[in-house]
């Protein structure tokens, strides 16, 4: 017999699965064209668009849940999960929307050299869909990898950015700054989804000090 | 699907025709029902109160101080007979029988309700309402041959006896279902406090079942006030006022029987007498003990308050 | 959503009674504790620890079992004929089934609150709290009177009838019969408090009132109550114990059991899948 909650956790199933597609061609989309030189603001800005809406819509479907029904086990870690998972899609809207808009702002910036952000990019576009596919699936066996991209990023990211400084071409070191720190932020979210994912599957909290104080250091 | 949802209406709309087209006829029959129950009330009433009017219109002339104290004299020599040691008689023989029975009754009443359930219990059940339909007669021949013959004279122990036999089924019966109308969660609570059974039960769940001991006392009472048989062989009648316990003693049945056997008008008319003051003692009886407990009863009337909280 | 693919350790019965905090004494421990309903067993070797000064609550779908244990540990069985406990009981370690000791004594140990409030219905609520004190034979009024404030005030109910103690206790409200009955059960100076539902004849401020009692209570008591209110275990226990069919499934911390139960059947019927 079905539960009152189901329905309403279908619901739930059905936009963070929304959200995750749009995720996922919104990055896509948005770094790709950024290394391709080509200018795609347009659909990128509506799917970061959507993506946001739904982000509200979550928060709201999530506190009517916990309102109506008071979920607790499996019910309470997915819901609790979801919140912060629907926020790291929104993120991921959200620079995605940013990283199009230093192409927009810079305007040309063909002469720049991007081998280290495509291996990054990549990378991202990766961890990504590695964390999506982790939520619909709950399997927790690729928080690993996601866990060595991330770090993977964030060494390139510390690499690179002293690196810049040197840059003769300020328009360039700029934007590839943005694009570093974008790239890296979305990196971020993606291990928060995975701790999140974690927490539904053995309902335990990761300990994300290292990478919290990590980028405390950064700032 | 919308078809079957059409069906079901149609159905629920034939239903309501056909309970609503019935309905004249079975209030008819309601109302027929009603008279009929009425009727048969009635009947049952009227020779009660056609007794009550007889005895009043009868017996009321009788009354007089005299005739509530006096003697009954010997009959027909121009003395009114009087019936004092009647009313003294019964009256004193209702409460030796009591002090007798209720102890009794009340105690196999507690031991029925709260430690039966066993076989031996339930044999005492058995006897004890075979007991209470006893011929009164009967009893009265036993007391007369355990106790009368023994001692050689008629005597008011054995009359009391007789008496408490008789008042002992009633008031334990009474009892016991008084006993188990307390609800079980009582005792539990008072088991769960850590108090002995025999606590629980004289302290806490014997209060809470008074008003229906009261009503098996007062109907035992009812009962042998006007007990005639088993007082004709045991305290046998007199003329005087109570003598002793070893000896005879009059009572208001024994005296009205006496006087319905003469032919004088003045004891038809004292036979009257004694009957209607008879009928009023037993209800005084009655009204007393329901009054005073009728201060406390508004307060601790357990049926309406069983069922606020819920039992 | 899709299927769960992760290590979780299987149906195992799981029982944690480790607690992270200091070495915390137990006020009440059960160890291997069967109850026979002639040839039936009802409830099936259980062996809890209840730490002191905490509410323990034990949930689980009707028939399961859990009133038939709670009443092991008062030796409430002793009234009921068909009923045999095996197993032991210890309060301080004192074995209550031990043959040795008189159990009506430590009876007295275990105070109960039942599930419909049964004050003693020819008493006042003087008498009624005062009643499992007196009838055994304290009689001085001044101890009485002391005793009969403490736990009224214990129970929240001392402000509502402090004026009319006389009054008798049927008149009162359903919650403030049940909160008597609470005051009733403390005034016997127990050490452990069980209760059997104890707000699920109550309306819902009834009940919140009753909650808060009970919140107010642990400080003092070792409490163990049982409920059907999910909720309410949860707003209410430090620990909670899952039975099913006479087992105990799980015990363990009562976040813990309603975040992440170990056992799938825990997990099954806390969220509502069964029962």
């Amino acid at each position: 017999m079905a539960r009152l909650i189901d329905p309403s956790l279908e619901k739930l199933s059905k936009l963070m699965s929304q959200m995750g597609d749009m995720a996922i061609e919104c990055v896509s989309i948005a770094v790709d064209s950024y290394l391709e030189g080509i200018g795609t603001g347009g659909r990128v800005r509506e799917l970061s668009k959507e993506i946001s809406e739904k982000y509200f819509q979550v928060e709201d479907l999530t506190f009517e849940m916990l309102l109506k029904y008071q979920p607790v086990a499996d019910d309470f870690r997915l819901i609790r999960s979801s919140t912060e998972i629907s926020y790291a899609f929104s993120r991921f809207g959200r620079y995605a929307f940013d990283i199009t808009q230093v192409r927009h702002l810079f305007g040309d910036i063909s002469e720049c050299k991007n081998d280290s952000l495509i291996e990054a990019a990549n990378k991202v576009k990766h961890m990504i869909r590695e964390a999506i596919f982790s939520f619909a699936e709950l399997d927790i066996r690729k928080a690993v990898k996601i866990q060595e991209d991330e770090a993977f990023i964030d060494k390139m990211y510390k690499e690179r950015l002293p690196k810049l400084i040197e840059l003769k071409n300020t328009k360039c070191a700029l934007a590839e700054a943005l694009l570093l720190r974008y790239l890296e932020r979305i990196g971020d979210h993606a291990v928060f989804m995975s701790d999140a994912i974690n927490y539904i599957v053995t309902g335990k909290h990761r300990p994300t000090e290292e990478q919290i104080s990590s980028h405390i250091s950064k700032e | 699907m919308s078809n079957i949802i059409q069906n079901k209406q149609e159905k629920r709309a034939e239903y309501r025709a056909m309970f609503r087209s019935n309905v004249k006829n079975r209030l008819l029959v309601d109302k027929i029902m009603m008279g009929v129950v009425f009727a048969c009330v009635l009947i049952a009433i009227t020779p009660l109160l056609w007794i009550l009017g007889t005895l009043f219109y009868g017996g009321a002339e009788a009354l007089s101080w005299e005739f509530l104290t006096g003697e009954p004299g010997a009959i027909g020599e121009g003395i009114p007979p009087a019936i004092g040691p009647a009313i003294q008689g019964t009256l004193i023989i209702i409460g030796l029988s009591s002090i007798v029975g209720i102890p009794i009754g009340v105690m196999s009443g507690i031991y029925l309700a709260e430690f039966g359930g066993n076989w031996f219990s339930k044999q005492i059940r058995f006897f004890t309402d075979v007991f209470m339909e006893f011929p009164s007669i009967v009893l009265g021949v036993f007391a007369f041959l355990l106790i009368v013959l023994f001692l050689g004279h008629f005597s008011v122990w054995a009359g009391a006896f007789a008496l408490s036999l008789i008042m002992f089924p009633i008031i334990a019966r009474a009892t016991e279902e008084s006993l188990k109308m307390v609800p079980w969660s009582i005792r539990e609570a008072g088991a769960a406090l850590g108090l002995r059974k025999w606590i629980v039960t004289l302290r806490i769940v014997l209060p809470a079942a008074k008003n229906g001991i009261i009503t098996g006392i007062l109907l035992s009472v009812s009962r042998v006030g006007g007990e005639t048989a088993p007082l004709i062989m045991t305290i046998l009648g007199s003329s005087q006022f109570f003598s002793g316990f070893d000896s005879p003693m009059d009572a208001l049945p024994l005296r009205i029987w006496r006087f319905s056997l003469q032919p004088y008008d003045e004891a038809r008319l004292a036979g009257w007498g004694a009957a209607l003051v008879l009928v009023i003692t037993i209800l005084a009886i009655h009204i007393g003990v329901r009054y005073w407990f009728i201060h406390k009863r508004k307060k601790t009337d357990m049926i309406p308050r069983l069922s606020k909280i819920g039992v | 959503m899709a299927t769960v693919i992760t290590p979780k350790p299987e149906n195992s019965t799981v029982v944690d009674n480790q607690i992270k905090t200091s070495q915390k004494k137990y006020k009440m421990i059960t160890e291997n504790v069967n109850v026979y309903y002639g040839n039936y067993l009802a409830v099936k070797n259980i062996s809890i620890k209840f730490p002191e000064k905490s509410v323990t609550a034990l949930i689980g779908p009707s028939g399961c079992g859990k009133t038939t244990f709670l009443r092991c540990l008062n030796r409430m069985h002793d009234m009921t004929k068909s009923a045999r406990v095996e197993g032991k009981v210890m309060i301080d370690d004192i074995d209550l089934y031990d043959k040795s000791i008189d159990p009506i004594y430590h009876r007295r140990k275990v105070g109960m609150v039942f599930q419909k409030p049964n004050p003693f219905p020819t008493m006042s609520i003087y008498d009624n709290v005062i009643a499992g004190v007196r009838l055994n034979g304290v009689r001085d009024k001044k101890i009485l009177d002391e005793i009969v404030e403490d736990s009224l005030k214990m129970a929240y109910l001392w402000d509502e009838v402090k004026d009319e103690l006389k009054k008798p206790a049927i008149e009162l409200s359903g919650g403030q019969q049940q909160r008597l009955c609470i005051a009733r059960a403390l005034a016997i100076q127990p050490e452990v408090l069980l209760m059997d539902e104890p707000a699920s004849a109550l309306d819902p401020i009834a009940t919140q009132k009753i909650e808060e009692t009970i919140t107010e209570l642990k400080k003092d008591f070792c409490i163990i109550i049982i409920t059907h209110n999910m909720q309410q275990a949860v707003r209410v226990s430090d620990y909670t114990g899952f039975m099913y069919l006479g087992d105990l499934i799980e015990f363990r911390e009562t976040k813990k059991l309603f975040t992440d139960p170990k056992n799938e059947l825990t997990a099954k019927y806390v969220q509502g899948h069964f029962g």
